[in-house]
């Protein structure tokens, strides 16, 4: 069958630009409570700021000319009852013979350059370390992909896209990374084709439902009578009282918050700039990090409101869990825990998500672990896959080295 | 209180703030929308783009704004204490009848003052058979036309501080109130504070309120626990929990991160627009809204004084950043208390539960009508005031010397 595959440039259209330029010249700020800090959301002297560079001094032309460095593609993938999507993704190559095929999987609000640090560390040839061919798609509805056009795009459908396009690659076995939406995503990936094509998965936000008596006694005992585990407890509770407001509209409004997303480039900027402040660790964002990254959610292909119904979506608009039509795999699971995750759950959980085999606590980054600390992502990557780890060789033929 | 600072007001929307809204109308971008949509995903793509539309085009705010000022403006300064002076906006019409009873309405969110506007010739028209009212509402702080508190902490206290002492500051030490959405929240404040010397009674059209506690209302309690719920109320009760499970989502953002949310709201007519719409149509029991009627609701957020945003933080505020309901701080007091159902409201508490706010003396169950009642069934809601405070009612007379009648 011929390969729909083209070599993708991003170019977004100077129109675009021009409105986008127009909306910001006219932009209307808010006022603020005195000593409002971070209480109220994003900041107004950080939204004055970011906005008076973005008008002034950032650079998008220049920006794309970097992206556009990165080997990327689109390609048809064909999914049952959805017609066929055009998925954009960046497509790296090790020189080792045997490289891992590795499909990493970005959330909200994160998007595809989340894997950019990691590229040259992942794909790096060394005999001390295993090296990975990477994939690293923008999820449909989000950065240069289509976005579904009909309602039910869920679990099953996205593990189905994934799996398609690792195997349309020639990646008939690999493994997955994922965090945020790439972590739940995965578990449907894993329940659906662990094994047979994902020999096994990483998870650098391993977050799952509290653990039963009687489904998993012993993480629910560990629980209970863990302090460690009982503080974790506690900021999953806060998150659930004060972090969520985002999270409850996307699930059952996304339609409605997508009209200011889609219209306003400060609401949109304020919306996901308050997420990265809030959910990494200290991470030392530029104005030119943030508004780039802001910027592939402007231009995306389907728009900004698109990339809120995945929450619709996986959850039935709000009536489950992400987790639902998921099992247990003993699929090889490795998990990584950064300090700077909103959410800290306690460790014995991770057992319910599958078969732990590698676990990893850092000192440092936080929610976008990848962008904030690759060094440390990419090393849990070597250690996990490496010879002597936990799941050297789990993929027959391709173990990481020449 | 301090010297009379009262000053007609009129509103009066600069021509550059108009020819701005203009402008973002112009450059508005559109999201997509899956098939079939409807109502699922929040507010329709078609409905939204024929309102902005009409906004560019064919909406004359110019002309709304005459019409409002028909109406008998007001602005004075209202000191709160550690929060300064806030120059409030406020509608006061009297009745004709000397004797009418003073009566507040107060507003929520996203309503404002010109809920009131049907309501206005009913209830101060005088007649034998029913009572007359005094009656004033004004534009919450933070809405419509009212300064915006500019410090952190101005909730239940300070709402109820500034509603009492304009009432007072206009000569009514005594007088009912009637109110809904944050309306209810507030009237429930103002009696917690300032019941018997100030406030003689009070109607809400949003019966939301905790469950009783056996330990402090153990009467209560068990009324709760043993008595079986009417239709009606479990009906309310399914309602109260698919909003709570499904349209929820809004309060979540803004009683936790409204500075955030107020950006996309200050900056896009349409992210405004669209937000307050989906109320509008999703909270009201089918009300034929028109067109032109949703965007003056809107236009009056957009070219409100303190801006969109500042309207959330009232969510934040008296919620403390979503730990605790908005309704914990209301304490029990024995004024006249009154409820009117509306089937179409997604608060539906049972009387039991209504009973902790105060002496429930009247109740009121409509076949039609949803959350904006005073704007949907003015006269249904009317006939409910009158009946409480009228002559055969439960709480006839609560404002001494001012039966309402001549």
């Amino acid at each position: 069958m011929a390969t729909t595959e083209k070599p993708f440039t991003l170019s977004v259209s100077d129109t675009d630009l021009d409105l986008l330029r127009k909306k910001l010249e006219f932009a209307r700020l808010p006022n603020e409570l005195d000593g409002a800090g971070w209480d109220y959301g994003a900041p107004l002297a950080d939204i004055q700021r970011l906005l008076s560079h973005w008008k002034s001094a950032y650079d998008w032309r220049k920006s794309e000319a970097e992206i556009n460095k990165l080997p990327m593609f689109t390609r048809d993938i064909e999914v049952e009852g959805f017609g066929s999507l055009n998925i954009h993704y960046i497509h790296q190559k090790s020189d080792a013979t045997n490289a891992i095929p590795l499909l990493f999987v970005h959330g909200w609000p994160g998007h595809f350059l989340e894997v950019r640090k990691m590229l040259p560390l992942l794909t790096a040839k060394s005999p001390d370390y295993p090296s990975f061919h990477v994939v690293a798609l923008s999820l449909p509805g989000f950065g240069f992909s289509e976005a579904p056009r009909k309602a039910g795009f869920a679990g099953r459908q996205y593990a189905e896209l994934l799996n398609k396009l690792m195997l349309a690659l020639g990646y008939q076995e690999y493994v997955y990374q994922g965090g945020d939406w790439g972590h739940l995503l995965g578990v449907h990936a894993v329940t659906h084709y662990g094994h047979k094509h994902i020999k096994a998965w990483h998870s650098n936000m391993p977050i799952c439902a509290p653990p039963t008596l009687l489904s998993y006694p012993r993480a629910y005992l560990s629980t209970l009578f863990d302090r460690a585990a009982k503080a974790g407890l506690a900021t999953g509770l806060a998150w659930r009282r004060s972090g969520m407001g985002y999270y409850l509209e996307q699930s059952t409004k996304p339609q409605t918050l997508g009209y200011s997303l889609a219209d306003s480039p400060v609401g949109l900027l304020a919306w996901i700039y308050e997420k990265l402040v809030g959910w990494s660790d200290q991470y030392p964002w530029t104005d030119d990090e943030v508004i780039e990254w802001i910027s592939v959610y402007w231009f995306s292909r389907a728009g900004p409101a698109a990339s809120l119904r995945i929450y619709y979506e996986m959850t039935g608009g709000n009536s489950h869990d992400t987790a639902e039509g998921t099992k247990w795999t003993s699929v090889p699971l490795g998990v990584s825990y950064f300090p700077g995750e909103p959410v800290h759950l306690p460790k014995s959980w991770a057992h319910t998500l599958g078969k732990v085999v590698f676990q990893s606590e850092h000192d440092k980054g936080g929610h976008f672990a990848a962008f904030e600390v690759p060094e440390r992502l990419a090393g849990d990557m070597r250690k996990m896959y490496g010879k002597g780890g936990p799941a050297y060789g789990v993929v027959p033929g391709k173990n990481g080295y020449d | 209180m301090s010297a009379n600072t009262e000053r007609p007001f009129r509103v009066s929307i600069p021509d550059e703030d108009i020819k701005l809204l203009h402008k973002k109308l112009e450059l508005a971008r559109f999201p997509d929308e899956l098939e079939e949509a409807g109502w699922l995903y929040g507010a329709p793509l078609a409905d939204v783009k024929r309102l902005v539309a009409r906004w560019k085009d064919g909406f004359d705010w110019r002309r709304s704004e005459a019409e409002i000022n028909v109406l008998p403006q007001f602005t004075r300064d209202i000191e709160v204490e550690g929060f300064g002076t806030l120059n409030i906006h406020y509608v006061h019409q009297r009745s004709g009848v000397e004797n009418a009873v003073p009566l507040l309405f107060i507003h929520g969110w996203p309503g404002h003052f010109l809920e009131v506007r049907k309501l206005l010739p009913l209830l101060t028209k005088g007649s034998p058979d029913h009572p007359s009212f005094h009656v004033v509402t004004f534009s919450l702080p933070g809405f419509g036309f009212s300064e915006a508190p500019q410090k952190k902490g101005f909730a239940g206290k300070q709402y109820a501080e500034v509603a009492n002492t304009l009432m007072n500051s206009l000569g009514y030490k005594e007088y009912v109130v009637q109110g809904g959405d944050w309306g209810h929240y507030i009237a429930g404040y103002l009696a917690t504070h300032y019941a018997h010397v100030n406030v003689k009674g009070w109607l809400t059209n949003y019966p939301v309120a905790l469950p009783p506690k056996l330990l402090s209302t153990p009467w209560l309690y068990l009324t709760h626990v043993f008595t079986p719920y009417t239709k009606h109320v479990k009906d309310g009760m399914a309602r109260t929990e698919e909003f709570l499970r499904k349209g929820r989502g809004y309060a979540a953002e803004q009683s936790t991160k409204p500075q955030t949310l107020g950006y996309g709201l200050a900056d896009s007519p349409v992210g405004l627009l669209a937000w307050m719409y989906e109320k509008l149509v999703g909270w009201a029991d089918e009300y034929p809204w028109e067109d032109d009627e949703v965007l003056e609701w809107v236009s009056i957020y957009w070219f409100s004084r303190g801006g969109p945003a500042a309207s959330l933080r009232i969510y934040y505020e008296m919620t403390n950043c979503f730990e605790r309901a908005a309704v914990a701080g209301v304490k029990w007091t024995s004024i006249a208390l009154g409820c009117a159902y509306f089937p179409k409201e997604h608060g539906m508490a049972p009387r039991s539960w209504l009973c902790t706010l105060g002496r429930l003396v009247f109740e009121s169950t409509h076949e039609r009508g949803g959350h904006f009642a005073a704007h949907e069934q003015p006269e249904a809601l009317t006939e409910d005031v009158r009946r409480m405070f009228g002559r055969e009612g439960p709480a006839f007379g609560v404002v001494a010397g001012r039966s309402g009648y001549a």
